[in-house]
């Protein structure tokens, strides 16, 4: 298993080679430099600039001088905040996004899960009903009309918790709700449709048959059997969660890493663009190699081959 | 074998060990995480010190005064740092470290002499060396800083930076002493003393920067000689200045500045409402919201709006189908619209500057402009040729365009495009193929004309339009090393008669203003007009 596990890591090199790859050359497609300005700069300036940055040298031996400081872990010198390599950046930045995510992830589980269940055994109900149309709601809602309800509701009106910044643990409330109602309701249907899949196979009526009572054919055989269409798509939503979300970030300013993946882009920042776009790759692989090894865990079936 | 003994072999029970990791991992691992601990406790404020709270847009990019160019470093560095000038409330440059300068007959030799009794924040003395430093340094072509230009009057400046001469000694300014620099210039410029206002002529000190190199701006390592100082940088999040003990001018009244960037302009007035700041800008569209309020600041900003023309482009090579462009568009209208307190302009100099002239420019005149077109041709419109305003993607940009492309249809029966580019295509776009009619603006760097009318020179890497007009660049030549202000108004009416009446390359809009909300207890705040912070005489009475 360890061994399997190791090669599955050892695949996801290349991987982040190709993701490399592929990231440098859509950047350099992509019309405008980090150094365009509205106002123009004297020629003579501009050239310095290129040449301090090497961006004067052709683009195969920019790739081939990033590949060359990549393969010692430098993920260079961001062109927006000077003096800052991305390294730096990532690291001040990440364990924010993380943390925030982390929350917004077990949320997003604990509801998702339990109004789903809920929904599937009392299925045509009020309940069901109702829970069903928040899920639809959720899905459907963007973040930043959530975010601007929640922070109506709970900041401006009742004044019971901060509209934003990153003060202590009561600030991480309303972002880490707004960043979770989304999945929870997409985990909360997901759940529903794999129970009420599952409540209707020839082995639940023999539970039933033989007289076992009802919470225990929840608990050992009906969650059990429908969980792995949630585990699938809990590793590239991890992932997504704890890099973290430009929208959130943004609203309620938070320092994190997520307002990187639209201004490292307009700003043509191209060490940053390519740091957080190997960091989310490499989280993807991750989250994916721990479902994988989740998967065999829960359902022996399953082995990794 | 039962069909449920069968049901267990297939699907093993989960082990305790895992169940228990699972639900631990769940529960427990966002408490790991220190990233959202209470960061109050880290703070060395004490009870009854007086705090300023105010926002900044993004994260400053850098707080190396010789390499920032926006204005959120500016806003840090102009509170931490001082030059050899700085403002007064009018804009005038007026002493600061410099105790006096004196300029030579000829305007090409400006000697400045230092205060004694002006310390960095570790109580070295601020000596000429440090400007001489920190000047070569801006011009020195590895530093690789984008605004090295504003030293290019500087004998030798340009001919160093761009490495035509590798000779630093060569360049224009000298230490004589520790506390008098000389500045030699190429041609005489009175501007001279707006710019030693500016950050990147601030001093520098030589051993901190090659000590810490990459990272001598980090808190702990940077030293300041300004009224407040860098006490602590969370990326991304927030800067906390103190009150400098060293510093030589007035006390402050505050002792703590919390900056909060704070990108969301709307967060920001939530901020606001819900008292956890005491300053914040009001983006346009709130503007009308609080336009009654006592906390209201209006104030109009040395920064023009203005619509460009290419003239190589058919049919903007007929000066007079600009004119008629120009003349088609009531001005007002655009700031009714934007409700900002915007000032409508048909002139470039804003208003508020040496040179501003209202009468100047070309007065909404449909008739005039419908009498210009047909002259030129396309009489009621029939047969001009398809155009396109092009602009970067902004709303307040879309909705400028949208009511001068109505106001064109209304007034000449011209159909005009809208196109929109993302910020860097579009910078793309205006530097390789500039569009028949775009947007651009210009805040400026000195509340001098020279740094408006320089604008549209032959020379000017700015100029987008392509247009040229030797007597224009004789006369900003010109204006640029003249004394006798009564003189040096009439070169710049002279010129901006040529720009916005007569060869009309370009048609300014209006002049942009700042909109801000300032808590009644704050005191002693004034906003300026190139949007400097200077807060070291502001105090918090509550």
């Amino acid at each position: 298993m360890i061994k399997l596990i190791f090669r599955r890591f050892l695949w996801g090199i290349p991987v982040l080679f190709f993701v490399a790859s592929l990231t440098f050359s859509l950047m350099h497609v992509v019309p405008g430099g980090p150094f365009d300005k509205e106002k123009n700069l004297p020629p003579a300036i501009q050239k310095n600039i290129e040449e301090k940055y090497h961006l004067d040298k052709p683009v195969i031996t920019q790739y081939l001088l990033y590949m060359l400081s990549l393969s010692k872990g430098d993920l260079g010198p961001s062109y927006k905040y000077l003096g800052r390599n991305v390294n730096d950046i990532i690291s001040q930045t990440f364990p924010v996004s993380l943390e925030l995510g982390l929350w917004a992830f077990v949320i997003a589980i604990i509801l998702g899960i339990s109004t789903g269940i809920i929904s599937a055994v009392r299925v045509n109900t009020l309940i069901d009903r109702v829970s069903q149309f928040v899920a639809t709601a959720g899905i459907s809602m963007p973040n930043f009309v959530l975010a601007v309800l929640l922070i109506l509701i709970f900041s401006e009106y009742l004044k019971a918790l901060p509209a934003a910044l990153w003060e202590s643990s009561r600030y991480a409330i309303l972002p880490s709700l707004t960043l979770s109602l989304g999945p929870a309701a997409y985990i909360s249907r997901l759940t529903r449709g794999s129970i009420i899949d599952i409540l209707g196979k020839d082995y639940i009526k023999t539970a039933r048959a033989k007289g076992l009572s009802e919470p225990l054919i929840l608990f050992k055989h009906v969650i059990r059997n429908s969980i792995s269409p949630i585990i699938t798509i809990l590793g590239p939503l991890g992932a997504t969660l704890v890099t973290g979300s430009f929208i959130v970030e943004y609203i309620f300013s938070i320092p994190g890493m997520g307002k990187f993946f639209i201004t490292a882009v307009t700003n043509r920042d191209y060490p940053l663009i390519m740091g957080i776009t190997l960091i989310y790759s490499a989280l993807i692989i991750i989250a994916n190699i721990f479902v994988d090894i989740l998967y065999s865990v829960i359902d022996p079936r399953v082995r990794m081959k | 074998m039962s069909q449920q003994d069968t049901k267990e072999r297939e699907n093993p029970p989960l082990s305790p060990f895992f169940k228990g990791g699972l639900i631990l991992a769940f529960i427990l691992v966002p408490f790991l995480f220190p990233a959202c601990k209470n960061r109050n406790t880290e703070s060395r404020q004490i009870k009854g010190e007086k705090v300023f709270r105010m926002v900044i847009a993004s994260e400053p990019p850098t707080l190396d005064w010789s390499l920032a160019t926006d204005n959120v470093s500016f806003h840090v560095i102009t509170n931490i740092m001082e030059g050899l000038t700085q403002y007064d409330d009018d804009l005038n440059p007026v002493p600061a470290i410099a105790k006096k300068w004196e300029t030579s007959e000829d305007g090409k030799k400006i000697t400045f002499f230092l205060r004694d009794n002006v310390f960095w924040n570790d109580k070295v003395p601020v000596t000429a060396y440090d400007f001489e430093y920190s000047w070569k340094r801006l011009l020195n072509p590895a530093t690789g800083a984008e605004y090295a230009y504003f030293l290019y009057d500087l004998v030798n400046a340009y001919e160093y930076n761009s490495g035509i001469i590798k000779d630093q000694a060569l360049v224009g300014v000298k230490a004589k002493s520790g506390k008098v620099l000389e500045v030699t210039l190429k041609k005489p410029a009175v501007y001279f003393p707006s710019l030693t206002t500016f950050m990147v002529t601030f001093p520098l000190r030589k051993d901190i920067v090659e000590k810490y190199k990459d990272r001598w701006t980090d808190p702990g390592n940077i030293v300041t000689n300004g009224p407040f100082k860098l006490w602590k940088w969370e990326h991304e999040y927030k800067l906390e200045l103190t009150a400098n003990k060293d510093y030589y001018g007035e006390k402050v009244k505050i002792d703590w500045i919390k900056m909060y960037v704070v990108g969301e302009n709307n967060t920001a007035l939530t901020l606001y409402e819900t008292g956890d700041l005491d300053m914040v800008s009001i983006p346009p569209l709130a503007v009308n919201y609080y336009k009654k309020s006592k906390e209201y600041i209006n104030t109009p900003q040395l920064r023009g709006y203005y619509y460009g023309f290419n003239i190589r482009k058919k049919p903007f090579d007929d000066m007079r189908v600009r004119r008629a462009f120009s003349m088609a568009i009531d001005r007002k209208r655009i700031t009714d619209v934007l409700k900002g307190g915007e000032i409508p302009a048909s002139s470039w100099i804003p208003k508020g500057m040496f040179g501003y002239n209202e009468n100047i420019g070309l007065k909404f005149n449909p008739e005039e402009a419908r009498r210009l077109l047909a002259e030129a041709g396309y009489s009621s419109g029939k047969g001009f040729p398809e155009v396109n305003i092009t602009f970067n993607t902004d709303a307040e940009n879309k909705l400028i365009a949208e009511n001068v492309q109505s106001q064109l249809k209304e007034n000449l029966n011209i159909n005009v495009k809208l196109d929109n580019q993302e910020w860097k295509v579009y910078l793309k776009t205006l530097k390789t193929k500039p569009p028949e009619i775009f947007r651009l603006g210009w805040g400026a760097d000195y509340p001098d004309p020279d740094n408006f009318m320089n604008l549209f020179t032959s020379s000017s890497g700015n100029n987008n339009t392509d247009w040229v007009n030797p007597e224009y660049d004789r006369l900003i030549a010109m204006g640029a090393g003249t004394k006798d202000r009564a003189l040096r108004l009439k070169i710049y009416d002279d010129a901006q008669k040529i720009l916005c009446e007569e060869d009309v390359p370009i048609m300014p809009l209006f002049v942009a203003s700042q909109n801000l909300l300032v808590k009644k207890y704050i005191k002693g705040f004034k906003p300026n007009a190139m949007d400097i912070l200077y807060l070291k005489k502001v105090a918090v009475e509550k």
